[in-house]
């Protein structure tokens, strides 16, 4: 079973890469192949960590499985991790994102009915409750890091 | 989740909008003194939904994306992950300004509970305003109160509009507040993790786009974040946020509900 999936998440991966590496180069001029290396340290990473949650019977999530191994490589006392970095930092965060948000453009296009029916009131508290959590974790972090002096 | 790789009329329009998004790039135009970005990743999510009302999307590629996200959350995950590791140093000098933002989360409470009570809403107003409303949060309330239940019926609307909106609301309101506020860019970059991948995208993105110079530091800040939201916010929901939006909406209705009696 576990030999299946990772087939499947292997393949959807490289699927998900492909797609991600070709924005890459459009939208941030970074050849595909220079990429490429960076990419396949992330898909390595992301298997490592789906095979750890099967593997591992207990309740952890396998996307913080995958964090934290992404964590591992690249601290500075990792055999290797130089590579790990140079080689990811070709791989640009937002090139990441725009297929996945993609994908979810097509997936809530079935919620949308539903979202319809909410009303104006809905609209007007859910947009206060995003904001309300983002400035209020603002105004927090901005007071310790300055007492901190990070900042 | 067997076989998804062979949706090719799924992943060819999504390469066919990532192509066309990318190319078309990064626009920011001013309003007042904040900057609003427009990101690909914007566009992809707009042009997806539109898709799906196109004869291109069946319901089957509806679906069928579902799972994917998560495998692309995973991939974006293992980028933040790599991120993090060098930063690490910076992020443990940081470690009590990222514990203590999460409890930022209760300033939803604060902020959306009265004007949501303001306009008339009743207990719907508890699930809708208790959180930000990710899975998380809807379990939690479902467990508590049910699915057809009036706090039940509020969390989904929350999440059902942060899932259609969330990315781009955040995107929008992210690199808007960072260059209007005097608030901190890395301030704005703890706030952008709550427990969302793309609403953390999107709003790190935009933080990345306006302070570029920033760039590792906001990622790591929000991804260092958005990990402790997942395994925290929970809790901070469980023993915090709904005991004290229950507690509010009791104080806030007390004047109405006597009124109501006497009535």
């Amino acid at each position: 079973m576990l030999f299946k999936n990772l087939q499947e998440w292997t393949l959807l991966l490289c699927i998900l890469g492909i797609t991600a590496l070709l924005g890459n180069w459009l939208g941030y001029s970074i050849l595909p192949l220079d990429a490429l290396p960076g990419m396949i340290i992330l898909i390595l990473i992301c298997l490592a960590g789906f095979t750890l949650n099967k593997l591992i019977k207990i309740n952890f999530p396998s996307i913080a499985y995958i964090a934290l191994i992404g964590v591992l490589v690249s601290m500075p006392w990792f055999p290797g991790s130089g590579h790990v970095v140079t080689w990811t930092n070709n791989v640009e965060l937002l090139a990441l994102t725009t297929p996945i948000l993609a994908y979810a453009g097509i997936a809530i296009g079935r919620s949308w009915a539903d979202f319809m029916k909410l009303g104006w009131k809905t609209i007007v508290v859910a947009s206060l409750v995003l904001l309300g959590t983002f400035l209020g974790s603002a105004i927090i972090a901005e007071v310790i890091l300055r007492i901190q002096g990070i900042i | 989740m067997m076989g998804l790789w062979k949706d090719w009329r799924l992943h060819g329009l999504v390469l066919g909008t990532v192509v066309i998004t990318e190319a078309i790039g990064t626009y920011q135009f001013s309003i007042g003194p904040g900057v609003i970005m427009l990101l690909p990743m914007l566009y992809a999510i707009i042009i997806g939904l539109l898709l799906y009302f196109t004869p291109l999307v069946k319901e089957k590629q509806s679906k069928n994306a579902e799972p994917i996200i998560v495998l692309g959350v995973a991939l974006l995950l293992a980028k933040i992950g790599v991120i993090i590791g060098p930063s690490l140093p910076e992020l443990i000098e940081a470690g009590p300004a990222l514990l203590l933002q999460e409890l930022g989360n209760l300033g939803t409470i604060l902020i959306a509970l009265p004007i949501a009570i303001f306009l008339g809403l009743k207990r719907e107003a508890i699930g809708m305003t208790h959180s930000v409303a990710r899975e998380p949060n809807v379990g939690l309330i479902m467990d508590r109160y049910g699915i057809s239940s009036p706090e039940g019926r509020g969390v989904m609307a929350v999440y059902i509009f942060g899932t259609v909106f969330g990315a781009v609301f955040m995107g929008l309101i992210a690199g808007f507040l960072a260059t209007l506020t005097p608030l901190h860019p890395l301030s704005f970059a703890m706030a952008s993790g709550i427990g969302s991948g793309s609403m953390m995208a999107a709003a790190s993105g935009s933080l990345v786009a306006s302070f570029p110079d920033l760039e590792n530091q906001i990622v790591a800040f929000a991804g260092a974040s958005n990990l402790l939201s997942l395994s925290t916010g929970l809790y901070i929901s469980i023993f915090i946020g709904l005991p004290l939006t229950e507690k509010l909406y009791k104080v806030m209705t007390k004047k109405r509900e006597n009124v109501k009696d006497v009535a």
